[in-house]
């Protein structure tokens, strides 16, 4: 029976418990600070990859619409896109769909018209307005009086868009930055270091 | 009794270590499930948005080209297309790495009044998604917001726009259409409009030289009003907007420019600066353009009038019809002598003249650059189109277009199959005189020249310009819809977003 000398072997000094004690927290308070660290650092990596993914939708939105626009414009302070595209669908209230309302949801058939700067196709007397604007941490599209959020971020999402009217065609130049969380604020550099720039061409002749 | 003491210990051990797999596991695997969400949109379902129009788009690009062909090559223009209901299809035609898809199809909806088709493109173009049929799309913005799948409209079990809106997107003949893998489509239309020939006042594929030192080029607008010399320096004047549109094009450096340009200049590589102020638009040194051969359009659809058949001395064309511009009165004349006389009168019914439509064509020469030359009148009512494949040569007074319009008075070169072979046009007014016509040309394998001042109203195409006298040039904007067709251009693109 050796279970006495056992006991003892297990014991501790006050000395190996103080030293164990402290070597112990110091492990894990690194372990929990790298822990807090890495789930920081992964919120942000995610947020900012969140964030870069609204830019390629805000990007795709405005481009589509510049595409089949037929004139662009922008405010002064570039954060603000108005542009006029055809109506090429029959939707509800519409004049043809008052008239038979079967035709709701159906496309137009073109016309022609000659005019002093010459041909233009229509789909409808009127035009549809669509306008690209910021609000709040949100980049609203708005359609004939719908609004429709196509982003929302907490990173500053800043759309900015330049239009250039040329002989009879017109572009587009838009670029969207962020603030990503994980830089000191305020920094000019991490905000254009998330510059997504695209450039878009009006298909049709510019009108106005 | 060690024993059970050391197994608690080895016990711990391992307990801390499943717990720090688990952990590090937790994690590894979050981080995984957010880069396949991202790598998935980015790399699949954006690329194959995107893909997809150009798909669509490359689509339009075909069936413009067959478009083009209705002008450039007839005998080939759609081949391999099936017609049903007035409607051109083609079989899809697939491209790429990516194996992209696209189909079109092409409809004649518009006739304008020079009896020329405009066309309706509508084309689709498909790109698959790759990878696993993942359904999660990168929509977390908010709560109550969506992002993703409101822009990309995907199909991975079925088609949604023909199970929401029909093939054709018209509300008809909607079905399940199941794809065979996940697919983004996406549709254009595209409008082809024909290009008139007589977009500027003057526009020579080759050089340029003129016009005399006292000469000008300017423009009206035939349906405000009649010509007045007067409003092209007169800002006050309403007509004034339409009075500095005398463009002249060259697509070659040798311009040699004299006179007064009221309008823009345009040359291809040329030296031309505004040094002066005879030149009232803006000069662009960088615009190269084409000027590809004119042959007789399809005549299938005219009305073929058998006398008469020759040009020789006074001849006179009484029309047994009035007809249309895409179905005119067709004349084939074999001989026109160099001192012939034409007249064509407009058909009248119950004594009053009918808009009178008439296409001539000559095979050889119009008169010629020597003597009296050609002759040509037509009264009011009358549209003439006058296609010749050999010279021309007239003096200008000897054009008479009684209506005063330009645009009723066409004549067209149809270029020399022998390239060796140049064409000529020479309007000699012989003597300096100042009568002049109200024509158009459009020979673009022609060498146009112009021997004293006449008073012009019109526009020509062609190759070498020559003028030496002093010409007063007056295009009318009108013109710029008027003539047959020599090619197309796309004037209006809309997506159906749906």
């Amino acid at each position: 029976m050796k279970l006495k000398s056992s006991q003892t072997v297990a014991g501790f000094t006050l000395s190996e418990m103080l030293v164990s004690v402290s070597l112990s927290s110091i492990i894990l308070a690194a372990a929990i600070t790298s822990g807090v660290s890495l789930q920081k650092s992964f919120s942000a990596v995610d947020n900012y990859f969140t964030t870069h993914m609204q830019q390629i939708r805000i990007i795709d939105y405005l481009n589509r619409d510049v595409k089949r626009g037929l004139i662009v414009t922008t405010s002064v302070d570039l954060q603000t896109v108005t542009m006029s595209v055809p109506k090429y669908v029959i939707q509800t209230g519409d004049p043809e769909a008052i008239a038979n309302p079967d035709l709701v949801g159906t496309p137009r058939t073109p016309t022609v018209a000659y005019t002093s700067s010459g041909w233009q196709i229509n789909y409808s007397p009127s035009t549809t307005t669509v306008v690209y604007s910021i609000s709040g941490s949100s980049i609203l599209r708005t359609e004939n009086g719908v609004v429709t959020t196509i982003a929302s971020s907490t990173d500053q999402l800043v759309p900015t868009t330049t239009d250039v009217e040329l002989a009879n065609t017109e572009y587009s130049n838009t670029s969207v930055t962020f603030m990503p969380i994980f830089t000191s604020s305020g920094s000019v550099a991490s905000r254009s270091g998330t510059n997504l720039y695209a450039t878009a061409y009006l298909r049709n002749k510019r009108r106005g | 009794m060690r024993t059970s003491t050391q197994s608690i210990e080895r016990g711990n051990v391992l307990l801390c270590v499943l717990c720090t797999i688990l952990v590090v596991s937790v994690i590894g695997g979050n981080v995984l499930l957010n880069c396949m969400t991202r790598y998935n949109v980015a790399s699949s379902q954006v690329r194959s948005w995107k893909e997809s129009l150009d798909a669509a788009e490359t689509g339009g690009d075909i069936a413009y080209a067959e478009t083009r062909k209705t002008i450039l090559d007839p005998t080939h223009a759609f081949s391999g297309w099936t017609y049903s209901g007035g409607v051109y299809n083609n079989s899809p035609v697939t491209y790429g790495q990516d194996s992209l898809s696209t189909s079109a199809k092409v409809d004649l909806f518009y006739y304008d009044a020079n009896g020329n088709p405009w066309y309706r493109i509508r084309t689709k173009g498909t790109a698959p998604v790759n990878g696993l049929k993942r359904v999660g799309m990168d929509d977390r913005m908010g709560p109550n917001t969506r992002g993703d799948s409101l822009l990309r409209k995907i199909d991975f079990n079925y088609d949604h726009f023909v199970a929401s809106y029909g093939p054709n997107g018209d509300g008809l003949n909607k079905a399940l259409v199941p794809v065979s893998q996940p697919q983004v489509t996406r549709r254009v239309e595209l409008i082809a409009a024909p290009i008139t020939p007589f977009e500027a006042a003057i526009k020579a594929g080759g050089t340029f030289y003129g016009l005399g030192s006292a000469a000008y080029v300017d423009s009206y607008r035939s349906t405000v009003g009649a010509y007045d010399a007067s409003v092209k320096t007169n800002p006050s004047d309403p007509r004034y907007v339409d009075s500095r549109s005398g463009t002249v094009e060259i697509n070659s450096s040798v311009a040699t420019i004299m006179g007064n340009i009221y309008g823009n200049v345009y040359t291809n590589g040329g030296t031309v600066t505004k040094n002066t102020s005879s030149i009232s638009g803006i000069i662009d040194n960088n615009v190269p353009f084409s000027l590809p051969p004119y042959y007789m359009p399809s005549t299938s659809s005219w009305s073929y009038v058998s006398n008469p058949s020759t040009v020789g001395g006074n001849t006179t064309i009484n029309p047994p019809a009035a007809g249309t511009p895409q179905s005119p009165n067709y004349y084939l004349i074999t001989s026109y002598s160099t001192n012939g006389n034409l007249t064509v009168n407009p058909y009248s019914s119950n004594g009053t003249p009918q808009e009178t439509y008439v296409a001539v064509r000559v095979n050889g020469n119009v008169g010629s650059s020597t003597g009296q030359g050609a002759s040509i009148t037509i009264a009011n009512n009358v549209h003439l189109e006058v296609y010749f494949d050999g010279n021309f040569g007239a003096k200008a007074q000897n054009i008479v277009n009684n209506s005063g319009f330009a645009g009723n008075l066409q004549f067209y070169g149809l270029s020399p199959t022998d390239p060796n072979v140049q064409q000529t046009i020479d309007l000699n007014s012989g003597g300096g005189s100042s009568a002049g016509f109200a024509a158009v040309f459009y020979a673009p394998s022609a060498n146009f020249t112009i021997n004293g001042g006449p008073d012009i109203s019109g526009a020509i195409v062609c190759k070498n310009f020559y003028v030496n006298g002093n010409v007063h040039w007056h295009y009318d904007r009108e013109l710029d819809k008027a003539g047959d067709a020599v090619d197309y251009r796309l004037i209006s693109y809309v997506e159906d977003i749906r």
